[in-house]
């Protein structure tokens, strides 16, 4: 088996006139925890619910563990899902809650698996009330413990941080730490970059229904890094210059003509005039700073054009 | 599918408002007997007098006068057990394991027959105690001809409220399923399609639509008339189960 346990193909699914998902593709490999961020009715959900198996898609294939689940639904069997802010009765307590999720998923030890859930997710001390007397922090935690009772192998989590405030955030992101250090593959969508960032470890940004780029965290982070870019006759001959004569080996080369220098304590008029001094025309140098969320804005904002 | 039907039947079992639904039933059945008997009058086609009824006429006579409170029960409960499930999102908990689309139908519809069991035997007891306080009388008649009638009743209830699931399920809304399922229950259809089968031919199909048949009276000593009953409950019941379960097994879960 190779090492994507996700892939979907072309995946598309319109609703009447909309595509609300148009030929994405992806793939997720296990032990990923895949953020998919996109503006509000980017699609998030629904390509979430595709994947989960609560909507059919209108073409496109969705393959998990190897096997097209078009002619295998037993597949979605190892997937947790929490989509949307549902999931939960609100006048059962917690305990009650899981308790009817244990009793359809068969378990035995149902009582142990139980509090062992709420532990794991901090609540056993809170197992008796009522869900709706909760904080939203609270129903997002039991919902996540919710989609962990089949032991799933995949954990689906659609805008697990909304509405909460920094605390709940901040126990929310622990726990998918912890899940998975467990080796849980973990698939979570958000429009909150900043907050995923700190999170995921490999990003598709959607848009109208398409995914306009597919990032890891490397990435993201390098191209949201300060830097210096310099655009050169020849790249490669400049890189020796900024080696040998700045002592610069902090630079990625972009292509023939563009360079990236990310050690911006070297000034700009520095390095221009020993460019120059060495015969290499420089076309133009910028000092170019980049938040997460200008890079995401750059991106959705303008119809989804991206600018590499 | 074991696993669903568990976990249904404790939901139903744990529910308090249930408990408090079918006392508020039983107070409602035993006051209208009460008022029956302050407003007695014989019975218009055999001249009998309600208060000298056995239980399976009482049975028969309650349930063709239209609004049938355990219509209206079964309608409201049917709504409400499926609807509270689908808004709260908790078939999402469940609905990833192995062939839940189908069973989780499945096991609504034998949820709905558990209860449909129920409110006639709950009807039963509270028809004694009424009967027995209002009218002195508890007889039950013959126990082959009320086991049949009661049978035949229950298969026609239960075909009933999973018609009012298909409608719950495709209208995904819980008021409009509601009043739906009470138009149903009203005859509303059945009296309509009567008069204008009554102005366009002389065949008498419309007795065969499931409420025209639960308001009927009929002689269940009479093969035909138990064939009739047996056959419009399995007709609708099979055709409707089968409609919900290809409907689920092919709907956009929200």
């Amino acid at each position: 088996m190779s090492s994507e346990i996700i892939e979907v193909k072309q995946l598309t699914k319109q609703f009447k006139l909309k595509k609300a998902v148009n030929n994405v593709d992806f793939k997720i490999r296990k032990g990923d925890i895949f953020g998919l961020i996109g503006p509000n009715g980017s699609g998030k959900s629904t390509l979430l619910k595709m994947i989960g198996g609560l909507i059919y898609p209108t073409s496109g294939e969705i393959h998990l563990f190897d096997n097209a689940v078009e002619r295998n639904h037993a597949y979605f069997e190892r997937m947790g899902l929490l989509i949307e802010d549902t999931g939960i009765f609100p006048h059962y307590s917690a305990y009650k809650n899981l308790d009817l999720t244990a009793i359809s998923y068969g378990l035995k030890n149902r009582k142990k698996h139980i509090h062992d859930l709420l532990d794991l997710v901090g609540l056993d001390k809170s197992n008796k009330t009522k869900v709706k007397n909760y904080s939203m922090g609270m129903k997002q935690r039991l919902r996540i413990a919710i989609a962990l009772m089949g032991s799933p192998d995949v954990l689906i989590l659609d805008e697990p941080i909304n509405g909460l405030d920094p605390q709940g955030i901040s126990e929310i992101r622990k726990l998918i730490w912890d899940l998975n250090k467990t080796g849980i593959t973990i698939i979570i969508s958000s429009h909150i970059l900043e907050e995923l960032s700190k999170v995921a470890t490999k990003y598709a940004i959607l848009y109208h229904g398409k995914v306009i780029e597919n990032i890891t965290k490397e990435e993201l982070l390098l191209q949201c890094e300060d830097r210096i870019e310099i655009e050169v006759d020849e790249a490669e001959m400049a890189v020796l210059i900024l080696e040998n004569h700045l002592g610069i080996y902090n630079y990625k080369v972009m292509d023939d003509r563009i360079i990236h220098i990310y050690d911006t304590a070297s000034g700009s008029q520095q390095i221009t005039k020993k460019l120059a001094e060495n015969n290499i025309y420089v076309h133009s140098i910028s000092k170019h700073k980049q938040t997460l969320e200008q890079y995401f804005l750059e991106r959705t904002g303008n119809g989804g054009e991206t600018h590499d | 599918m074991i696993n669903l039907l568990k976990m249904d039947l404790n939901r139903f079992f744990t529910n308090k408002i249930m408990y408090v639904l079918l006392l508020v039933f039983i107070a409602c059945q035993v006051f209208g007997i009460f008022m029956l008997k302050q407003y007695e009058q014989p019975d218009g086609q055999g001249e009998v007098l309600i208060s000298n009824m056995n239980e399976s006429e009482f049975i028969q006579m309650m349930l063709s006068q239209t609004p049938s409170w355990i219509l209206m029960y079964i309608a409201v409960f049917t709504v409400y057990f499926y609807m509270s499930e689908y808004n709260a999102g908790f078939y999402k908990n469940y609905i990833s394991i192995k062939n839940a689309r189908r069973n989780s139908v499945i096991s609504k519809i034998l949820m709905l027959g558990i209860f449909t069991l129920l409110m006639f035997f709950i009807m039963i007891i509270a028809d004694l105690i009424g009967r027995s306080l209002f009218f002195q009388n508890a007889a039950f008649g013959g126990f082959g001809y009320f086991a049949r009638l009661v049978a035949g009743q229950i298969l026609l209830h239960w075909a009933f409220s999973v018609v009012v699931l298909c409608a719950a399920m495709l209208i995904k809304n819980a008021i409009p399923s509601i009043v739906t399922g009470i138009i149903l229950g009203l005859n509303v259809i059945g009296i309509a399609a009567g008069a204008l089968e009554s102005l366009i031919s002389d065949t008498n199909l419309t007795s065969y639509l499931l409420v025209n048949t639960i308001v009927s009276i009929k002689d269940f000593n009479h093969t035909a008339d138990v064939i009739h009953v047996a056959g419009v409950a399995i007709i609708f019941l099979v055709l409707f189960s089968i409609l919900a379960v290809k409907y689920k097994m092919k709907e956009d879960l929200k």
